[in-house]
Parts: structure tokens; sequence; C-alpha cells
């Protein structure tokens, strides 16, 4: 796929220029994890491959394929691999309206109740009473 | 109002509520106007400009498979918008600081239960302790309140998730050096440098003989072709500390880029590591300063 191809040689091209440039200078990621300061090729590998799910799955999301990359870009190597790896259980923040509109009517009486006992807050015109 | 907003009271006074200016919800981007409503408040206080445009942060944050925005798109969406974030230690406690100083803070709340998870994000902006209420700008509601009670049941069910978006030059109220850093670095990595750079010399007042800030500024510089900068906050490390041995190698290395090789052979010389990663560093680097070393402009 042509955007993949792209978003490939993209970080290839970023990860041996880092290196060529900077052989010798130790990173500054070596204060957050002794273990992967110096980070082994395999190391690289993983997360690099974390980044192409992601962008996989970004994709697979109906998410508009022109800012995928720019998207991947954006996150950090762990924020990558925890979207890679969760994506299923990650909550994703929204308006609960939109999803309110296939609940049944049960679901409704129930949520309106608790919003009024104070114990949750579906709706916007609810005042909790306690 | 009864009593304005002097610096010296310890909470907003009754009532008051940080000058949050409110953007009205769009359909499944509430993480994009929470980031848009922050980002608006630093522009109107500090001289903070945002980099991204509306329609980029509703583009950056929406998945539409899932009707609405994970916090790592978040507080990367918030980044790339020139802000740091920062996650708050989980407590109401830590919260409250952060509004005292007139930070305003994003909540991650579940509206409804684990079973029937209803996911929002708000921007908190304000603590009302006599009515003992919190307000947020709450879906299509400014300055909403809402009873103490009802909001740590709601926020609970995020593990009480908050970010504060700040620009570079703050730092959040209740800042540790080391989760400062991590977010100050989370910025270089992500392409802005410059911000990161604004960020660790914020932490150093705050922190001055901080090893690791000092550390990550040096080399900031480095990778941003300021020699001199770099060379000098090496320095002051070595100055504290003088035989960090990653300091004393990439000082090495930078004095050897800059042409001066019996300085830099001095100071890998100093330079010893048990971590065998570290060492195999310092020795290609003793092996690169033996070649020679010729003085380069740019990288």
């Amino acid at each position: 796929m042509h955007f993949s191809k792209l978003l490939l040689s993209l970080i290839l091209s970023i990860a041996l220029f880092t290196q060529t440039s900077w052989a010798q200078i130790a990173s500054t990621e070596a204060l957050f994890n002794q273990q992967t300061d110096i980070l082994s090729s395999k190391e690289k590998i993983i997360q690099f491959t974390a980044r192409k799910d992601v962008a996989k799955i970004l994709e697979q999301m109906d998410v508009d394929p022109q800012t995928i990359e720019e998207r991947v870009a954006a996150m950090t190597d762990e924020e990558a691999s925890k979207f890679a790896h969760e994506i299923d259980t990650l909550p994703a923040g929204s308006d609960a309206l939109g999803s309110l509109v296939g609940a049944a009517v049960f679901i409704f009486v129930l949520l309106l109740i608790t919003d009024i006992l104070g114990l949750t807050k579906v709706f916007n015109f609810t005042r909790s009473v306690r | 109002m009864l009593v304005g907003c002097g610096p010296k009271v310890p909470l907003p006074p009754s009532g008051d509520h940080i000058k949050v200016p409110f953007v009205a919800p769009r359909s499944d981007l509430c993480a994009a106007t929470s980031i848009e409503m922050l980002s608006s408040y630093w522009r109107l206080t500090t001289p903070y400009t945002p980099r991204l445009s509306r329609e980029e942060l509703d583009a950056r944050t929406l998945i539409p498979v899932k009707g609405g925005t994970l916090q790592i798109e978040l507080m990367a969406t918030a980044r790339a918008n020139g802000l740091l974030a920062y996650t708050l230690t989980p407590t109401f406690d830590a919260l409250l600081r952060e509004l005292e100083k007139q930070h305003p803070v994003i909540v991650l709340l579940n509206r409804g239960y684990a079973w029937y998870p209803l996911w929002h994000y708000a921007p908190v902006t304000g603590y009302n302790k006599k009515d003992q209420t919190i307000l947020m700008h709450f879906s299509d509601r400014p300055h909403e309140a809402m009873r103490i009670a009802t909001f740590k049941r709601l926020w609970e069910r995020s593990s009480n998730w908050g970010v504060v978006l700040l620009p570079p030059e703050h730092l959040p109220a209740t800042a540790t050096s080391k989760a400062f850093l991590r977010s100050a670095y989370d910025l270089e990595r992500t392409g802005l440098r410059d911000e990161a750079i604004i960020a660790y010399r914020s932490a150093l007042k705050r922190w001055p003989r901080e090893i690791d800030i000092l550390f990550a500024l040096a080399n900031s510089y480095y990778h941003a072709n300021k020699f001199t900068l770099a060379e000098k906050y090496y320095r002051e490390l070595l100055s504290i500390e003088p035989k960090h041995p990653l300091a004393l190698n990439n000082l090495a290395d930078l004095l050897c880029h800059r042409g001066r090789q019996n300085e830099a052979m001095a100071t890998i010389r100093k330079a010893v590591s048990d971590n065998s990663k570290i060492q195999s560093i310092i020795n290609a680097t003793g092996k690169e300063i033996r070649k020679g070393c010729t003085p380069q402009g740019k990288k």
C-alpha cells in the first residue's frame, strides 16, 4: 500500500540518519531506562513494528489517510506501543448523547435515575439530589 | 462575587473559576474542544501561540470507529499544538493544587458505568469549597457545577486521569523533576525541540542542580548544533557530578567534533562505567577521537 511504503521509508531514513550522525552520543533516553539506553536493533524493530501497526489500525478505524502519518509521528515510542497493544480496551472520550441513541428504554430510565442519585452524569440536564 | 482573585488567596474563592474560554461541543470531539479551550486560555494569558488550527485539532484526534479520542492522542495532539502535556498524580489533591495555580485540568470521566461506559473529557475550571462543587466546561454547559461526591465517582472510573497542558515556560504546580523531564523530553522526541529546550530551562529554574535535566538540555543543544551552549551545560553538570560517564562521553564527542582533540582525549579518559552498553559507547568515542578530530560546522 502506497501510504505504508511512504511511512516505512520515512522512518527508516530518519533512523539511519540519526544513527550515522550521532554514533557516539549517549541519548537522553538513557535517563529513563537503563536497559534500553542504547536500543539494540531488535528493540528498534519492535518499536518500528508498533508504529506500523498503529498506522494500520488507524486506517481500519476510518481515520482520514492523509492525517495518519502525522498522527503516528506525534506519538512517543511508548505511546505507539501502548496504542498498538491495547487499542481494544483503551477508553475513547466522547460526547455521551450520540452513544445513547441505541440504548434500550430501560437503560435510559435507569441512567436517568442514577444521574439524579448522583451516581452517574449521563444527561446534561439532570441535577443530582445529593 | 464578593471576593476578587488576589494572588494570595489559596484556592479560587467561592464561585470563582479560571477564565477558560468556552467552546461549544462538536460531535464526538470533546478532546479537540478541550485542547482548544485550554489553548485559547493560554493564548489569552501568556505569549503562547497555538500551532494547529481547529480543523487540524479535529482531524488529529477523532477515531471514527471508536466515536471518540484516546488519551494517547489527546496528549500527542496537545504536544503538536506546542503545549507540554503533564499527567497528574491521580489524586483529588493534585487536581486542587493545579487549580489553585490557575492551571485548568482536562479530566477523563465515565458518565455511565463500567458495564455501560460513556467516556467524556472536560476541562475543570474551578472548585467551590462552600458549595462543595467542581466547575467544568461540561459538554454544552460552561462552568457547570457538579457535586464533588458525584465528580469523584465519575472520575475514579478513569482511575482519576487528568492532564495539565502548559506553555513550556510554565511548570505544573505538582510537578516532580523526573516526571516533568519526561514530559519535556516527549516534546523533544516528537519533533518539538525548541519547546523542549524552553521546558528544560524552566525546569532548571526550579531544580537548578538536577543532573538529568542538565544532561537533557545539553543533549538538546548539541542536537540543535548549538555547541557553545551544549558545552556550557555539560560542564555545569560535570561541576556537580565530575564522573558522570554519559556527560563525559558526550562532551568528549562534542570537543572532538569541534576539532579540540587534546581536550576531547583528556575528557574521554575520565569516563568509565559498569554498564557494558555505556562502556562500549565510551570505547567507541575514544576510538573515534584517536582517529583524529576535524572541526565540523554543521553535522
